[in-house]
């Protein structure tokens, strides 16, 4: 198997930076766009997240997990950073997005990535409110408190439905890769 | 918050915090809690935010990178790119180094604002004009190899290229580039540290000069710099880049790479850090400063 734009750029491979931006500028101005508070802060963050992405290319490893969900945790979690350190205003266009994002069909995530399809298999497993919540969390950057006021639910029952839902997933994405060892 | 247990397993408690630390970070408090679960908390976390990374793929990747900010990163990549250049065309130890793996920006530590900038404003006071030869560097100077007399096996050597020295000073001489005088803090670490920076807006260039900055060990700690944008917000300044001073070196010359770019740079600092740098500086060692007039 060829090695992945991660691999090339962590082994020096000059244009191999340049090719990332092509394959995950898109993944990561999505991203970028749905937890930053407006186009500004999301374009910076952009920026921040490549570098970050650049820098970070060695420590990538194809054996836990692809290179999408490795380049997703870097931009979630510089995200979440910066939105903790701005105002408390909500994301940018956040009615807008309410209405126009959500989880993939799951006929449709597995051609996006392998943990997607597992991520949207585990959803399914989850009551309609529970999903809910980790929408609104997780694909829209509410805090659990404006999650909680949004739905009127209390703050107790978000926290509790968020820790159900990310357990069973990591439970779900566990046992995945669990039994592709076993199988390897 | 109830101790680590035995078997390992946070409680509900602590999944909570797990939980809000991948989907909207955690509180200064809440941070050092979690960290007392030390490796058990680590892995929960890598776990949980590999759930909402894979989460995050299951929605529809629905925008392309507008014109603009993809001309910004092809240059950022580029910079990059030369950022990683061999170290033998440069002196040691001298050039911005290529940043570690990101480095864990502490969280919630942005609430100063300008004030670590004003306490020293003091020092500023002194702010005078300066000029500076590009024929006077001393032995120190960070450059690239000055022009050795003509080989005698190459008939037409090679344009030599302008040392550090001489570019900052082409650039100072320009009218339209801003000039700042580094002062010393009151840190230990600042003692007898002066400096300037040039910094060219319409190319985003720069260069950082240091007279009596300590040398340091790159294994124990490294300077990094930092741009004050004042079209950004104050309380987060841009990462210039990290670097070294040798031993025995009584000044030295550092080109300025800025991560994002200045729009309108307001002030530069020095601050110590940890090999690698920072994202977010706890400004525990700010050895200069300078705020543009």
């Amino acid at each position: 198997m060829s090695p992945s734009v991660l691999q090339r750029i962590a082994s020096g491979e000059a244009a191999a930076v340049r090719e990332c931006i092509d394959e995950y500028g898109a993944l990561v101005w999505s991203l970028a766009r749905r937890l930053s508070r407006t186009p500004s802060d999301a374009e910076d963050a952009t920026q921040e997240i490549f570098l970050d992405i650049w820098r970070s290319a060695s420590r990538f490893d194809a054996t836990q997990g692809s290179d999408k969900v490795f380049i997703a945790m870097i931009a979630r979690r510089r995200l979440i950073d910066r939105l903790r350190k701005t105002t408390n205003e909500p994301p940018m266009d956040p009615v807008e997005a309410l209405e126009t994002v959500a989880w993939s069909d799951p006929g449709t995530a597995s051609e996006v990535s392998i943990e997607a399809e597992q991520a949207t298999r585990a959803l399914n497993e989850l009551r309609p409110e529970q999903r809910q919540v980790l929408e609104l969390g997780l694909l829209h950057g509410l805090s659990q408190s404006e999650i909680a006021a949004r739905l009127g639910m209390p703050l107790g029952t978000v926290k509790s439905f968020m820790r159900r839902g990310l357990i069973k997933l990591r439970e779900f994405l566990n046992v995945d890769a669990e039994s592709v060892s076993e199988r390897v | 918050m109830s101790e680590p247990g035995s078997q390992g397993q946070p409680d509900d408690a602590t999944v909570d915090l797990l939980v809000k630390q991948v989907v909207e970070g955690l509180s200064p408090a809440e941070q050092r809690a979690l960290d007392a679960w030390g490796s058990v908390a680590g892995r929960f976390t890598r776990d949980f935010e590999r759930a909402a990374a894979a989460l995050s793929l299951a929605a529809p990747i629905d925008a392309q990178l507008p014109p603009g900010l993809r001309a910004r990163l092809e240059q950022g990549a580029a910079d990059y790119v030369a950022s990683l250049s061999p170290p033998a065309e440069r002196q040691p130890g001298a050039t911005p180094t290529p940043r570690q793996p990101v480095a864990t920006a502490p969280r919630g530590s942005g609430s100063a604002g300008w004030g670590w900038l004003a306490a020293a404003a003091c020092l500023l006071l002194a702010v005078l004009g300066w000029v500076r030869s590009p024929h006077t560097e001393s032995p120190a100077v960070l450059a690239v190899a000055p022009p050795s007399a003509s080989p005698p096996t190459a008939p037409t050597p090679e344009p030599t290229p302008p040392t550090p020295a001489q570019e900052l000073a082409e650039l100072a001489a320009k009218a339209d580039t801003v000039k700042v005088v580094l002062a010393a803090t009151k840190d230990p670490a600042a003692a007898g540290v002066s400096g300037n920076v040039v910094w060219d807006p319409a190319t985003q260039k720069g260069f950082v000069r240091f007279e009596g900055l300590t040398p340091n060990d790159p294994a124990v700690h490294q300077y990094q710099l930092w741009v004050f944008d004042a079209a950004r917000d104050k309380r987060y300044p841009v990462d210039g880049g990290v670097f070294n001073v040798p031993a025995n070196a009584s000044e030295v010359i550092i080109p300025i790479h800025a991560a994002l770019t200045i729009h309108k740079p307001a002030a530069f600092a020095v601050t110590v850090e940890k090999p690698g740098g920072v994202v977010v500086s706890a400004r525990d060692h700010v050895v200069a400063l300078g705020a543009a007039s």
